[in-house]
């Protein structure tokens, strides 16, 4: 099919390129935007590959969210942006061994479907057939059940950077008069006025 | 030659109608729409409304559009120009292309996919980019303010938007669009997840910025929040934008909770209309409702804002998933 | 595989069509309409006054925690999807599962509610 392919090479080249306009955009707004397009596009290439629900979950979470988080980060915050190009040397060395490390990664793991084929059907669950049942189904009835531990400990990751949030970012100010909408509605008549009688000349 | 001719072009076209079918239709329904708001407005105020141009004032939103047209279009020296730009485009072609998977009658739909509700809740939650990226790109206060509230206000609102969502999805069992009207054959949603229904309605209310949630735009204090700095068409494209996000939250609601193209009964006068009807008919419904709340209500405080989205629609609508997760798998009601 | 694609392709035009579409949209008034700017014309809006600094300021930290609590629902509700639809097939281990799993992030729910981290002030 000559369309996918040419939707293939339009996502992964855009991809690419965005992912160079990341580190190479002067203000780092644009480099959030760019990010943004590229994983548009690896949601696209997603879709390419049938898995649909890990697509739209793409968008969902790392654009509708994550990238927000970036952009607010990014947008207000009052970053010298000359200061910030010039720290780009000095972590060059470790960023390219970053890159290296991941590269090696991808190599051992392209390297196994390669040197032994036999493993790889051996490890996780096997995914049924797209035509018998929707990956998001497929998804569905395993990591509930059988990925059990891993659902739940993800869980736990989830409390903690709840928690952490909180933690780091939550500053208390005083002097702040805050709305108790349960006590307003369960003021009464008799708490709010009294009635006196007031003797003439003697005040209250 | 001939495989290309039958197997691309064809189709091609044939896509390219069914597009055309629902693009058009939707964007000469927002004119209407900003017509309907102003006369519904109007009459609420014991006021007569546009009545000059055309018939009963029917053209009114196209001369608008004209004059808009035909203005200058300024972009502030302050202002990041690309991204100045770009923002409007960005509300503008999502608050359109979701209606691409929105199912109009049985088999009525320009992109019948597996994860249509996925593919919407996408959209809904880019909402928020146009809005940022016009506050940031103006470079000025009113805008910058107006983004900020907004995108916190969006962001909150979507949380419970998503549990709604799953518990709908809990009693159809299928992420398709389709399928969800399909299920309420017997029985819209709106009458069993009643309070879920509410809750939905009152965020979509939230997510389109609309009164009683307008905090973003109030006129009175930030002038007209991130859009201040637009003219000419970029503004023309927000509003359209705001608008056919309004329409398409209606046709959400309609979808998740009215039975989307469903009669209300499955029986003789009903069932002789057909689908894309009524689906109509409920879209201007929850339409009129938009009018209705923001004729009605004073606008919200920011505080109060917050309050209802994280302390009250985010627990209501967590419990309300565990509740129907619990009886469905207690009576085993499960579709099937 | 090959349908799936084909349900997606529709989607691709459509995005294509109302991008064309708007950007001919914008280019045409820039066109059409007449073009003449000045310096008034093109100064940010502050009732008036000329701004004299920068607006994009530095915000209440309150909005950078919204923005990370909703990541984290967010990803909450993600993992929700395909257990709302496979529910039935899971039965009451697959409901106690995912009971546990709301009962772990509900305590951070009632963490940050004790916490005044919802107040808005």
């Amino acid at each position: 099919m000559v369309l996918q392919e040419i939707t293939f090479y339009l996502f992964s080249a855009i991809i690419v390129a965005s992912g160079v306009m990341v580190i190479a955009a002067r203000n780092p707004v644009h480099s959030v935007l760019f990010l943004i397009l590229a994983f548009f596009n690896a949601a696209g290439l997603f879709i390419l590959v049938g898995a649909e629900f890990l697509a739209m979950i793409m968008v969902i979470v790392y654009v509708g969210a994550v990238a927000v988080l970036f952009l607010f980060v990014v947008m207000m915050l009052d970053i010298n942006y000359v200061e910030l190009r010039q720290g780009f040397l000095n972590y060059l060395p470790i960023g390219a061994l970053i890159g290296f490390i991941l590269l090696v990664e991808l190599v051992f793991v392209l390297g196994t479907r390669f040197a032994t084929p036999e493993t790889v059907g051996a490890t996780g669950a096997p995914i049924p057939p797209l035509s018998e049942m929707t990956n998001t189904e497929a998804l569905g009835q395993v990591l509930y059940t059988r990925y059990i531990y891993l659902f739940q400990a993800s869980g736990m990751v989830l409390l903690v950077a709840m928690i952490g949030a909180i933690v780091l970012t939550l500053r208390e100010r005083g002097g702040v008069r805050r709305q108790s909408i349960a006590r307003q509605v369960a003021r009464r008549r008799d708490e709010a006025v009294e009635v006196r009688k007031v003797t003439p000349g003697s005040g209250i | 030659m001939d495989s290309l001719w039958s197997g691309y072009v064809i189709p091609g076209l044939l896509i390219l109608a069914q597009i055309l079918a629902v693009l058009l239709p939707v964007m000469i329904a927002v004119a209407f729409v900003v017509y309907f708001e102003r006369k519904v407005l109007a009459w609420m105020a014991l006021r007569r409304g546009p009545n000059i141009v055309g018939p009963w004032g029917l053209m009114q939103s196209f001369a608008d559009f004209l004059k808009v047209f035909l203005k200058e279009t300024i972009i502030p020296t302050g202002a990041n120009k690309v991204v100045f730009l770009a923002a409007p485009l960005v509300t503008f072609i999502l608050s359109m292309v979701a209606w691409a998977v929105i199912p109009f009658g049985p088999g009525l739909v320009v992109a019948d996919i597996n994860v249509g509700i996925l593919f919407l809740f996408a959209i809904s939650s880019l909402g928020v980019y146009g809005i940022i990226m016009a506050g940031w790109a103006s470079n000025s206060r009113y805008p910058f303010l107006g983004a900020l509230r907004s995108s916190a206000q969006m962001v909150s609102y979507e949380v419970s938007m998503g549990f709604v969502i799953v518990t709908v999805l809990l009693c159809v069992g299928s992420l398709n669009l389709s399928a969800i009207v399909e299920a309420q054959r017997g029985l819209w949603f709106a009458i069993p997840l009643f309070p879920m229904f509410v809750i939905f309605f009152i965020s979509a209310l939230a997510e389109t910025n609309r009164h009683p949630f307008d905090l973003p735009e109030a006129e009175s204090e930030l002038v007209a929040g991130y859009m201040v700095e637009y003219s000419s068409v970029p503004f023309v494209l927000f509003f359209l934008g705001e608008y056919a996000n309004m329409m398409l939250m209606s046709a959400m609601t309609a979808v998740l909770f009215l039975g989307g193209w469903l009669p209300p009964l499955d029986i003789a006068p009903f069932n002789w209309i057909p689908g894309p009807i009524w689906l109509t008919a409920k879209i201007v419904l929850l339409l009129f409702v938009f009018i209705w709340v923001r004729a009605t209500f004073p606008r919200y405080r920011y505080d109060q804002l917050m309050r209802l989205g994280w302390k009250v629609f985010l627990p209501a609508s967590l419990l309300w998933v565990v509740i129907t997760a619990g009886a469905l798998v207690a009576f085993d009601w499960f579709p099937k | 595989m090959q349908e799936l694609l084909l349900s997606y392709l529709p989607i691709l035009i459509f995005l294509a069509l109302v991008v064309g579409m708007s950007v001919v949209f914008m280019a045409a008034s820039y066109f059409a309409a007449e073009q003449k700017p000045d310096t008034a014309k093109l100064v940010g809006y502050e009732c008036g006054f000329t701004p004299f600094a920068d607006a994009r300021s530095q915000f209440d930290v309150r909005f950078y925690l919204v923005a990370l609590l909703f990541i984290i629902f967010d990803l909450e509700v993600a993992f929700l999807f395909p257990w709302a639809i496979t529910l039935g097939d899971l039965g009451a281990f697959g409901f106690w599962s995912m009971f546990v799993f709301l009962l772990i992030l509900t305590v951070g729910f009632v963490y940050e509610w004790k916490k005044g981290a919802l107040e808005w002030e």
